[in-house]
């Protein structure tokens, strides 16, 4: 990126990620694959139903969306965000064992920014997000 | 079925009686005669001789005894002839053929017969008493008269007999110079010319006679000719009857016993029969549905369409399968059936029936959706457990987490590599359950071949650097375009690639070579493994094909690479196949054709 000034500045590193996810296990490896391997500070929501509060409190650079989940799932989740102002904008990433080609698709032109699937190399999680962050506006 | 032939019998012609006589062959008639002829013959021989007895004993003492004699050897001269000539003809081989010629020569002797009286009458007459003319004149009378049936088979036989007789007699009579004599030698011609009219008539009806019986012949032949055609065509009628009986039986029992259902409609879709399996398949007993429409088996909503397809059904007269139709039970409840419709059609191309059978694929479309459950769930729970479990060896050996003992860094290498393995299996059998339940979507885009090979390559470097085998492009690897699921592809390539390398020595190199054939590009991937056992070869492309362990080095692998290999690259158009190596080993390869902008 080319500050005005003609100076180039780093790019902001990815540094907050909220990740939805119902299963302990894989909040855990999630948390020690950010944290440890990727540096990242992390919250993990557990219900999808608090999500949009813990976003809205939390502030992160990058939201991750387990894609099944008891009581609301993935994709329901992200058009929530949508509909509300404060997480409208921000770039989420999916976490998914099925999606169909199609469904994607569908959330790829609903601005979702990209999805990892499970399962996923938890040494390489961090390094998957941020070459997706790099794709983010 | 074959056809039935049509019993064909031929009924003789209407025959008047006359037209049957025609229908005789004349030279056997004619045969007939002189066989009739020869036959009367020893009688007329026999006459001769005894009357020629008595009349030689009555002339004896009375006039030259020298012309007695002549005249007795001229009639025993006769007896010898005739007698030899009834012999030959009873040899004779061929009494058809020479018929004529046979009839010539009794003609001949019966005109010899004849004139051997003849003479007598010329000779002896004047010089005899009243009483012995009288005798004579009885005695020629008589023999003349004999001649008759003797002779009859041949009128003019007799007619040369008798001339033979009573011309010398006549003239002699006629010449005596006494009145009557005269009157009497008048008479003479008379009496002969009845002779031989009777003689003619008795002619004509042994003619006759002999006619019928050879034209009756003919008939009863030409009958017993009809009548054994007319057998084998019953036993044949009998034959054909019973194979059809037989044909109707099996039918039936195909029908009745069959598992399916079976339907019988007429062209205006009424219900003609129904089998056993029907009733028991919709709840209703055939007389419920026999005559009525068989739309009572429709569901209402679908009626519209049906009357559709059966109109289709009818005009094109071609036999439809696979056609699904909700149907309705008796019972309210609905079965999905699965049917085949062939209308039967007449030789002159009319629709004598439609035959239905249905089989119920309720559970079978049941059991589809179970099936499609569980991949939905194999792929889902089973695949959440393994992120935890692989994610967490893998945080560990990767050593973020700190420095671990040698011996638990084996275990847990160990563990996460069987994990990997356990992960390859799920998504290898998820693939081919979509390959081949058609639901795997290509995404085809058009990028350079070359390209994806070299990215292959250096995705797969670590894999085979774990098995101490090194890849390596033999001759250019060009950017030709090719029209192809590019991530496909890249699964494509690994697979031939793994196989490659867990075939490998170690130390061992994978060369990887592209070439233009035709309108084709071919990757090949070459190794220097022990080769494919020859019992392999022709399932090496089947589900869970592994050929034994022990040629690989490491067992690994799900037995479903090649598999999704074959299926992915032809649903690329392409062609994928293997062949010996010279030296050594073994190439897989696979085609897809050159993309044209």
């Amino acid at each position: 990126m080319i500050a005005p000034g003609g100076q180039a500045v780093p790019e902001r590193p990815l540094q907050r990620i909220c990740y939805v996810e119902d299963d302990e296990d894989i909040q855990r490896i999630v948390r020690m694959s950010l944290e440890r391997v990727g540096r990242m500070t992390v919250e993990i929501v557990g219900d999808p139903l608090k999500a949009l509060d813990a976003m809205t409190a939390f502030k992160p650079d990058l939201v991750m969306l387990d894609w099944m989940m008891p009581g609301m799932d993935g994709p329901t989740l992200f058009r929530e965000m949508k509909r509300r102002p404060e997480t409208t904008s921000l770039p989420v990433v999916f976490i998914t064992a099925k999606a169909s080609p199609r469904e994607l698709e569908e959330l790829k032109a609903m601005g979702a920014l990209g999805a990892i699937s499970k399962p996923f190399a938890p040494k390489d999680l961090p390094e998957q997000l941020r070459e997706l962050w790099k794709k983010y506006p | 079925m074959s056809s039935l032939p049509e019993p064909r019998l031929e009924t003789p012609r209407q025959q008047s009686a006359a037209g049957i006589r025609d229908r005789a062959d004349p030279r056997l008639v004619l045969a007939d005669r002189v066989n009739q002829l020869y036959n009367q013959l020893p009688v007329s021989i026999a006459a001769t001789f005894v009357a020629g007895a008595i009349a030689t004993v009555e002339l004896w003492g009375q006039w030259l005894k020298e012309l007695v004699l002549f005249w007795w050897a001229l009639v025993l001269a006769f007896t010898v002839a005739a007698t030899s000539l009834a012999i030959a003809y009873r040899r004779a081989a061929d009494k058809v053929e020479e018929a004529a010629e046979w009839l010539r020569r009794l003609g001949i002797a019966a005109f010899a017969n004849g004139a051997s009286w003849g003479f007598a009458g010329a000779v002896f007459f004047r010089s005899l008493t009243d009483e012995q003319q009288v005798f004579l004149a009885f005695l020629f009378a008589g023999i003349a008269s004999v001649g008759i049936p003797v002779y009859a088979a041949s009128w003019p036989v007799f007619a040369l007999y008798a001339a033979g007789i009573l011309a010398p007699f006549a003239y002699v009579l006629a010449t005596f110079g006494n009145r009557l004599f005269i009157e009497i030698a008048l008479l003479v011609p008379v009496f002969y010319a009845v002779n031989v009219a009777i003689a003619w008539r008795l002619n004509q009806v042994f003619d006759s006679g002999y006619r019928l019986r050879h034209a009756y012949g003919r008939l009863t032949e030409d009958y017993s000719v009809l009548n054994q055609r007319l057998e084998k065509q019953l036993v044949e009628l009998e034959e054909a009857r019973r194979q059809v009986e037989a044909s109707g039986r099996k039918l039936a029992l195909f029908a009745e016993r069959a598992p399916i259902a079976v339907l019988e409609l007429d062209p205006q879709a009424r219900v003609l029969e129904v089998n056993r399996a029907a009733e028991i398949l919709f709840g209703y007993a055939a007389g419920e549905l026999v005559d009525g429409h068989v739309k009572k088996l429709v569901h209402p909503e679908f009626h519209a369409e049906f009357d559709a397809n059966w109109a289709k059904l009818i005009s094109s007269r071609e036999p439809q399968a696979g056609v699904r139709i909700r149907n309705p039970r008796r019972d309210g409840l609905d079965v999905v059936c699965e049917w085949t419709v062939t209308p039967l059609v007449n030789t002159e191309g009319r629709i004598v029936a439609v035959i239905a059978q249905g089989q119920d694929i309720t559970r079978h479309l049941e059991a589809e959706r179970l099936k499609k459950e569980f991949t939905s769930t194999l792929s889902h729970e089973l695949r959440t457990p393994l992120t935890s479990i692989i994610g967490s060896l893998q945080l560990i050996n990767s050593g973020v987490m700190g420095e671990v003992g040698r011996d638990v860094a084996e275990l847990t290498t160990i563990a996460e590599r069987n994990g990997q393995r356990l992960l390859d299996l799920i998504n290898d059998i998820l693939d081919i359950e979509k390959i081949e339940s058609g639901k795997l979507t290509m995404n085809p885009e058009v990028f350079g071949l070359g390209e994806l090979v070299r990215e292959a390559l250096v995705l797969n470097k670590a894999f085979g650097e774990r098995f101490g085998v090194r890849f390596e492009a033999n001759g250019p690897i060009a950017a030709r375009p090719v029209h192809a699921d590019r991530k496909r592809l890249l699964q494509v390539m690994t697979n031939l690639l793994s196989n490659a390398t867990k075939f490998s020595p170690e130390g061992g190199v994978v060369e990887v070579t592209m070439e233009e054939r035709g309108p084709s590009l071919r990757v090949g991937v070459h190794d220097r493994g022990p080769g494919i056992p020859e019992n392999f070869r022709h399932r090496i492309f089947g589900r869970f094909a592994q050929a034994d362990s022990t040629t690989a080095r490491q067992k690994s692998g799900t037995g479903l690479g090649l598999a999704i290999c074959k299926r992915l690259v032809e649903l690329m158009q392409g062609r994928i196949g293997f062949e010996d190596r010279a030296g050594g080993g073994t190439t897989f390869w696979f085609e897809l054709p050159r993309h044209v902008a």
